[in-house]
């Protein structure tokens, strides 16, 4: 790895939440172990990220997914991890989906008052298309720049 | 034909204009702490993903369930760290606990190259 791992460290305010919900009330942690635990997390991340794309390869797709990840975690032995990962994935997408299905019925109710005879159906479906492959784009964009 | 999502045997479903049913809007996830969204921001996990040369794309599923691993990831450590703490009668955190721990626990023994837990810094392991 050609990156410190130091320079990619997250938050300390938000580390120090994490772990202190962790903890039972009145337990408290000390600067150094709370900035070594921040450095853990971004050495399990990497790693995390080195095996899944492991995976990604094996499989000959480009883009990470999550089933890439989950792979990694049991490539990790971390197992216990896998069931609330699915959990938050499935919570995920459901807002994604949510929030969706919310701007589409904005439209839709925006078509009914200018034109509304035709079925929207397909055009539904194509703007899913759209969004995804604009995420995928724009998550492109983001990625290539190395 | 859309299928019902719910499966409670209703013979019948009711659809809109468009052909499609109407889905209720979706409550946000509470309670159960595998569905909360995750705490880390996701900036900078995308950071840390790309800090791979290896990796050029990352979906944005992949990037949330990293985020929430890690986040996993250090209550997970947090609490073994303080198991060993309460051994020692303490009610604060030091690094000797979370070096034990991380001794212990056959799963972080991927972290003893990158903490130091000989007492040299990270940029002595890496010259040497």
């Amino acid at each position: 790895m050609t990156e410190s791992p130091e320079d990619l460290n997250f938050p300390n305010a938000v580390v120090t939440r994490i772990i202190k919900e962790a903890l039972l009330d009145g337990v408290n942690i000390s600067k150094e172990p709370r900035s070594a635990i921040s450095r853990a997390a971004s050495v399990f991340m990497l790693s995390a990220t080195y095996w899944a794309n492991n995976f990604a390869m094996k499989g000959k797709r480009k883009p990470l997914n999550a089933s890439d990840v989950l792979s990694a975690m049991e490539e990790m032995e971390f197992q216990r991890f896998i069931t609330l990962l699915k959990d938050a994935l499935e919570a995920y997408k459901r807002e994604k989906k949510g929030k969706k299905e919310a701007s589409e019925q904005k439209k839709r109710d925006k078509g009914k008052k200018t034109d509304s005879e035709e079925p929207d159906k397909s055009r539904d479906e194509d703007t899913d298309e759209d969004e995804e492959r604009l995420e995928e784009e724009q998550n492109e964009d983001e990625e290539v720049d190395n | 034909m859309a299928a019902a999502a719910a499966g409670s045997g209703t013979p019948r479903e009711e659809e809109g204009p468009g052909g499609e049913a109407v889905a209720p809007p979706p409550q946000a996830p509470t309670g159960a702490p595998g569905a909360r969204l995750s705490r880390l921001p996701l900036a900078r996990v995308k950071a840390l993903v790309k800090a791979d040369p290896d990796v050029t794309l990352a979906g944005q599923e992949a990037i949330f369930i990293l985020a929430r691993a890690a986040e996993l990831f250090v209550e997970t450590i947090a609490k073994d760290a303080y198991c060993c703490a309460q051994q020692g009668k303490r009610k604060t955190l030091q690094r000797r606990d979370l070096d034990n721990a991380i001794e212990a626990v056959d799963e972080f023994a991927f972290l003893e190259d990158y903490l130091g837990l000989s007492g040299h810094t990270q940029s002595n392991q890496m010259n040497s």
